[in-house]
């Protein structure tokens, strides 16, 4: 299980690339993301960072029929989410490196 | 609440029958306190409408509430309120005096009907008697007014905010009683002892110009809950 502070700066960035590939769900993201190993993830811990990426503009929603009743939400990138999600790409490839350099006596960089 | 926050409401009061009663239960107490929150009634509805699609879908696929939205529902409610944009200031505002204007309509009609001098005014309206038609206003009955409107935002509040805690959990059965019985008991007596020493007059109103007030504030309230409100 990954920790939930390790979680914390990269689970936003990750929901924008399950986004970025097609309109999707709350719950489809939860379920996409445990495809991918993040086993942790459920739906209620995605819903506040949707909310606040739609608060930021990253992401737009709208309601659609679902077969239970009440209407779902259905949400897709927009071009400022799609900026962001290649800032965090941008980011977590440095990071990426570094740790990676760190831990596989990859050495300094010059 | 304005109108599009109302349908919304009845929508979701609508769906709120199709939860299981335990799932209801969680769901009242994350309402309960999403109510306090800083964040608009729209936006309240909005959540408890997404709260409602995700708790309905899970009781769908057989699966306990827990499981989608984790034990600590407090935690989470303060991660959605975090979320959301906060109101205004004068949203604020606008919320305390629709309030207000809504308690004080309330106030004054109870005052119009149980007055001690409303019976005899009435008598004398039906009559045509051209007699008293003023309707007094005692320092007690202020004092009281007062009291029963810092009460009821009190009373919500501590509600709201404590909506994650059982009965159980906050107090044992005897401190219970006993706590209860003394808030019942202060508030009678705080009630007798204002009626007995507040029984001087401290103005007089005509009944038609109180009607006129308590509907005017009932209207102000309507004006503020449909048109002004932010969303």
């Amino acid at each position: 299980m990954i920790p939930s502070q390790m979680l914390k700066g990269t689970l936003e960035g990750c929901i924008l690339k399950v986004i970025s590939v097609k309109e999707t769900y709350g719950y489809e993201i939860s379920q996409e993301l445990q495809g991918y190993g993040f086993s942790n993830i459920s739906e209620g811990t995605i819903y506040p960072l949707l909310l606040r990426m739609e608060k930021n503009g990253y992401i737009q929603a709208q309601y659609r029929d679902s077969l239970v009743g009440p209407k779902r939400k259905y949400f897709s990138i927009t071009p400022i989410g799609e900026q962001e999600l290649d800032n965090f790409v941008g980011s977590w490839k440095l990071l990426e490196r570094a740790v990676n350099r760190l831990f596989t006596g990859g050495g300094k960089e010059e | 609440m304005n109108k599009q926050t109302k349908i919304l409401n009845r929508q979701n009061n609508e769906l709120d029958k199709k939860l299981v009663p335990e799932n209801q239960t969680i769901m009242t107490d994350m309402v309960c306190y999403l109510r306090v929150a800083n964040i608009s009634d729209y936006d309240q509805e909005l959540v408890r409408h997404d709260l409602l699609e995700i708790v309905l879908s899970a009781q769908e696929r057989g699966e306990e509430i827990s499981a989608v939205i984790g034990d600590d529902y407090k935690q989470f409610c303060d991660e959605i309120i975090a979320s959301l944009p906060e109101k205004s200031k004068k949203s604020k505002w606008l919320d305390f005096v629709d309030t207000i204007l809504l308690c004080l309509s309330v106030l004054g009609l109870i005052h119009l009907v149980l007055s001690k001098d409303s019976f005899q005014v009435f008598k004398h309206l039906i009559t045509g008697k051209k007699d008293n038609f003023m309707i007094s206003f005692t320092i007690g009955d202020i004092i009281s007014y007062v009291i029963i409107l810092a009460a009821s935002f009190a009373i919500v509040h501590y509600i709201g905010k404590t909506s994650f805690k059982s009965v159980a959990q906050n107090t044992g059965r005897v401190k219970r009683f006993i706590v209860g019985g003394a808030i019942g008991v202060g508030i009678m007596g705080g009630f007798i002892l204002i009626n007995a020493l507040g029984r001087q007059t401290m103005f007089q109103v005509h009944v038609i110009a109180l009607c006129i007030v308590t509907l005017c504030m009932y209207a102000g309230h309507k004006i503020l809950q449909n048109y002004v409100q932010a969303k």
